[in-house]
């Protein structure tokens, strides 16, 4: 079959012709958005958070000069509301693309290719009302920064390698995590850069396969805010990530570990917030998590729904047990229709030997 | 290379039963034949993708068959994994009859949903479409 159908195609010679007349420049413009009601007690049961969010409001827009050469950007809303530090308004990527087939380049705004949801993080993409928690700490979601990216596929295999600004140093320290260390394109340097390589294989019919190492010396700033490379924190984050889904089976299992190390002459220090020094040491953090689902929508004839559970775990420090959270968290998830979601979820979450509950409801769209 | 022109009746027809709108109102097609005796059909035409065109080629018997689908041009960074073989191998065999449901007869691509969709809309918009054609083919 394969033979007649190589003939078929080799024999065409018009097709080469009549395939560069379908494209047409033009822009596009999509977009998504998030509305959750997050509910959370403690460990007796006395409410501690219930609040309405809007959390996230983002368009997209896009224009295609040729079917090679494209811009793509996507700006986001957080919190409904700007103003006095509350909210963020954010150009999440602005970037221009060369698309050469198997190949291509791009160069502006862009996300390094780490996790399941850095890319793909439309709300009817993933399962729970609020994203994993695994895909805030461990891989810091949404991440995004200045830079260029390389990227090629072949026989099932994607690589990219996407060479971006610094991280910052001092964030990581204050904030304890390589989300603190996210410069989202903000004045940010470039004496070291990132480096991001990534891979994934998709040969398989409902299987994802990916995996990403990354890597920068993230420079700490100093008190005017000044970052050189005399003292800088060597990141290494890597980490791997599968999703399965067929036979309307949902699966997915993601694993990230994170080293910090400190380089340089004196340790960095800092005074909190109850007038005590903090001085810096190298620690490592990780994470996983694992979701189970299976779809009986077309049981009951309603689309797309999905009872799952998550199992996970995040160390934001694996030396430090105040630092490590274990969450099981169960859901049920509806699409009427695939690009709409409501969503509800019930998780016990536990800290330090104390378990508190948290419930959620929420809708999420893309277009 | 043959076109075809989609008249509106028919048009219509075919995009209320599929759910998804025809990129032009023609399509590029051609027969092949076997020492004078025509065996099978070779149409073109595209889908939208996130923002531009997939343009695919299905092979259809005279029974209106699937036998095989190309993807011809894919043109955006994302969403490519829709040109892989085992992927495309489901729709062999089906017809308009079959039931073209992702998730269930054809397996998604996580990273390419956009795509998967368009595309499996696209793919059942022909295998709707030859029957009621046929006829009119040279």
């Amino acid at each position: 079959m394969s033979t007649i159908f190589k003939i078929v195609v080799l024999s065409i010679f018009s097709l080469a012709l009549a395939q560069d007349e379908f494209f047409q420049p033009g822009s596009s413009i999509g977009g998504y958005g998030e509305l959750h009601w997050n509910k959370a007690n403690d460990a007796d049961g006395n409410s501690i958070k219930n609040t309405m969010d809007f959390h996230r409001f983002i368009i997209y827009y896009g224009y295609n000069w040729t079917d090679k050469w494209s811009f793509k950007s996507e700006v986001e809303l957080e919190h409904n509301f700007v103003a006095d530090g509350e909210g963020e308004l954010e150009l999440e990527q602005a970037f221009v693309n060369y698309h050469g087939g198997n190949w291509g380049f791009q160069g502006g705004v862009i996300l390094p290719t780490a996790g399941l949801l850095n890319q793909y993080h439309e709300p009817p993409l993933f399962l729970s009302v609020e994203r994993p928690v695994y895909s805030k700490y461990i891989i810091p979601t949404t991440w995004f920064g200045n830079g260029i990216a390389l990227y090629g596929n072949h026989s099932g295999f994607n690589f990219r390698l996407a060479i971006m600004e610094d991280l910052e140093g001092e964030g990581i320290f204050y904030d304890g995590h390589l989300r603190g260390g996210r410069g989202k394109g903000y004045k940010t340097t470039g004496f070291n850069l990132t480096k991001n390589f990534s891979g994934v294989y998709t040969g398989i019919n409902g299987l994802r396969l990916g995996g990403s190492l990354t890597l920068n010396n993230a420079p700490i700033a100093d008190e005017n805010k000044n970052a050189s490379t005399d003292s800088t924190i060597a990141v290494q984050l890597f980490e791997i990530n599968a999703k399965y889904t067929a036979h309307n089976f949902y699966t997915i299992f993601e694993y990230g570990k994170s080293e910090f190390n400190y380089e340089g002459i004196n340790l960095p220090t800092y005074i909190d917030e109850n007038g005590e020094t903090i001085t810096w040491s190298d620690f490592t953090s990780s994470g996983y998590y694992f979701d189970l689902g299976y779809d009986i929508g077309g049981m009951i004839n309603c689309n797309k729904l999905i009872p799952w559970v998550r199992i996970s775990n995040v160390s934001k420090n694996d030396d430090d047990v105040a630092m490590q959270t274990d969450y099981i968290r169960f859901g049920l998830t509806w699409w009427p229709i695939d690009d709409v979601a409501f969503k509800t979820d019930y998780a016990n979450v536990t800290k330090d030997g104390i378990t508190t509950t948290e419930f959620n409801v929420g809708i999420g769209y893309k277009f | 290379m043959h076109t075809l022109i989609i008249d509106s009746e028919l048009k219509a027809l075919v995009q209320n039963r599929v759910r998804q709108r025809f990129y032009r109102d023609e399509l590029y097609y051609w027969t092949i034949s076997n020492n004078d005796t025509t065996i099978a059909y070779a149409l073109m035409d595209n889908v939208l993708g996130k923002s531009m065109p997939i343009t695919f080629l299905i092979l259809v018997d005279l029974d209106g068959k699937i036998m095989s689908t190309k993807v011809i041009k894919y043109r955006e960074a994302y969403g490519g994994e829709v040109d892989n073989k085992n992927w495309l191998a489901q729709f062999t065999d089906f017809s308009d009859k079959s039931d073209y449901k992702v998730g269930k007869n054809i397996d998604g691509i996580s990273g390419a949903t956009i795509s998967v969709n368009s595309l499996t809309k696209g793919v059942q918009k022909i295998a709707v479409l030859f029957p009621l054609i046929k006829d009119k083919l040279k």
